[in-house]
């Protein structure tokens, strides 16, 4: 049997759709290409983590506008003298020089920096979604749940993710480093320009803190189970993100706001523990006062926590009901006032869904390119 | 309701209009369908923002001088230019001994973060920035135009390979880069 190259399993990361039928039967049934797919996606993950810059939304016309004038005193100047066409390869702006305290400060970041590196070497996965599963919830639910209490010491590292509306398919695609995904053709009712939601790729830590929860707890008087010693003390490090979202019927000054139709998709997120394992989370949290038993035996009902994302249904508002795009195993929503479809793919999350039929969704998410 | 029916195509028509009427040369519908991506692969590869900006208005200038906006090869053309201009800048910049801050003193950015933590973000830029400099230039192009958010298929026309062989070519770049950041920051 020849496997996929390594090559071939670098692209699904970035670009699943493009995988021939042939190459994708290969993938779902290959026990050696899987682990293969996740050290590259990993190692991809972790390069552009390295090549992460803070976003910035570049401006076009106002650029032309400095390239038009370069253009027109260049057509009217005289013929450059040698070194003056030398000089103007050096034209880049630098920087000034690190001062003496910014180079204090940096030594300083820099010890700080190693010993927080070794966290890094002790973290192992616990959580890489692979499939998702649908768990009913009920709006009220979510009143007294102890999920708003303060677990422990979160961060960001660097900064909390950042989202970004644009109306550009290129900028979006820059941005998010995510293709942007276009459907056939259109349901009658779906018209209009596309705006498009770019959000950038994140990681954050909890570091579970006993005594912090057991403060929180006593200022909002609830009732919370101490923490097991196995979880106090331990760092979840949580990646999530890049994600694309693209709207139809909602632009901005176009006086339409109501999205007629919305296409998304995101890295699945994952999550790395230096101590805590799923089960021990999942026992612990679900155990909460609070926390309503049927929510509770839903989530335990799961077969596999560690690689099973559960996506929360509105009891009474919709339902669900198992389908397949292109192959893929997908849950459908059906909902009073529309319907959306939601899959995962070779470490991508894509979801259809608006004001149209089930079967609108379903040919919009099949046809998707 | 009715009434949103008959003003909507008015609207589209409207605007289309004024687009047309703000795009009137093929250079500048061009340079603003392009100059997002261009600008981009420059801040990925130097990440710094005004200078990124200097290489974009280089290569629209340069491609401005030689190349008919219509032709084919423009978009190709410009990513590439983009991708290399940069690249020589930073391997210019290690030459130099680097002497510029980053985006730790940029005051146009926002400082939520505490100064300590822009520092150490800064600095971890600009030690990737360095390794990357020290990645044969293909390599490092092919790794650049990829982490720019351009496809795979962008990336095989403007480095004029197959598109095959990108992913091949990005996994050996983010192994060598991955390497080249580990062995200047020793454990």
């Amino acid at each position: 049997m020849r496997h996929l190259s390594d090559g071939t399993l670098r692209r699904i990361y970035d670009e699943p759709l493009a995988l021939t039928a042939a190459d994708q039967a290969h993938f779902d049934e290959c026990a050696e290409c899987k682990p293969r797919f996740h050290v590259i996606a990993n190692d991809a993950r972790a390069t552009t983590g390295l090549l992460e810059v803070p976003a910035f939304e570049p401006q076009a016309p106002a650029a032309l506008a400095v390239v038009r004038t370069r253009i027109k005193r260049e057509e009217t100047a005289r013929p450059p003298r040698w070194y003056e066409r030398w000089l103007g390869r050096t034209s880049l702006r630098w920087r000034p020089m690190a001062t003496p305290a910014i180079a204090v400060l940096l030594a300083a970041a820099l010890l700080t920096g190693l010993g927080v590196s070794g966290i890094a070497q002790s973290l192992f996965r616990i959580f890489e979604p692979k499939q998702l599963q649908a768990v009913t919830v009920s709006p009220s639910d979510f009143a007294q749940t102890t999920a708003l209490l303060d677990y422990g010491q979160v961060k960001w590292l660097p900064e909390a993710p950042k989202v970004q509306q644009l109306t550009d398919a290129a900028a979006a695609q820059t941005q998010s480093g995510l293709p942007v995904l276009m459907p056939a053709s259109l349901p009658n009712g779906v018209s209009g320009p596309v705006s498009y939601g770019a959000v950038s790729r994140a990681t954050g830590s909890l570091t579970f803190d006993a005594e912090r929860l057991r403060a929180s707890a006593a200022t909002k008087g609830v009732k919370v189970n101490p923490m097991p010693s196995g979880i106090n003390g331990s760092t979840l490090v949580v990646n999530a993100g890049p994600a694309l979202i693209e709207v139809w019927g909602f632009a901005a000054g176009s006086g339409m706001n109501v999205p007629t139709l919305v296409i998304a998709q995101t890295r699945v997120p994952t999550v790395d523990s230096n101590g805590a394992t799923t089960a021990q989370l999942e026992d612990y949290l679900l155990s909460q006062p609070g926390v309503p038993p049927e929510l509770a035996a839903q989530v335990r009902a799961i077969k596999d926590p560690s690689t099973t994302l559960p996506i929360p249904i509105p009891a009474g508002l919709a339902t669900t009901e198992s389908t397949q795009i292109n192959g893929t195993p997908a849950t459908l929503i059906k909902a009073v006032l529309g319907a959306g479809v939601v899959w995962v793919k070779n470490g991508v999350i894509y979801a259809v869904g608006g004001q149209l039929t089930p079967d609108q969704v379903l040919a919009i998410a099949t046809s998707l390119h | 309701m009715l009434q949103m029916e008959a003003w909507r195509p008015t609207v589209t028509r409207a605007s289309l209009g004024a687009i047309n009427h703000r795009v009137p040369d093929p250079f500048e519908r061009l340079f603003l369908q392009e100059y997002p991506k261009v600008v981009a692969i420059a801040y990925r590869v130097l990440a710094d923002r005004p200078a990124a900006e200097d290489v974009a208005q280089e290569v629209f200038l340069k491609f401005h001088r030689s190349y008919s906006p219509d032709s084919e090869r423009a978009s190709g053309w410009l990513h590439a230019a983009a991708v290399h201009s940069a690249l020589n800048v930073i391997r210019g910049e290690r030459r130099r001994a680097l002497r510029e801050t980053a985006h730790a003193l940029d005051p146009a950015r926002p400082t939520i973060a505490s100064p300590e933590r822009l520092v150490e973000e800064a600095e971890q830029r600009r030690e990737v920035r360095r390794a990357l400099s020290r990645l044969p230039q293909r390599t490092a192009a092919v790794l650049m135009l990829r982490h720019s958010g351009l496809s795979y298929a962008e990336v095989a026309t403007a480095l004029g390979i197959k598109v095959g062989n990108v992913g091949t070519l990005l996994r050996r770049a983010e192994e060598a880069l991955r390497k080249e950041v580990k062995r200047a920051t020793p454990e």
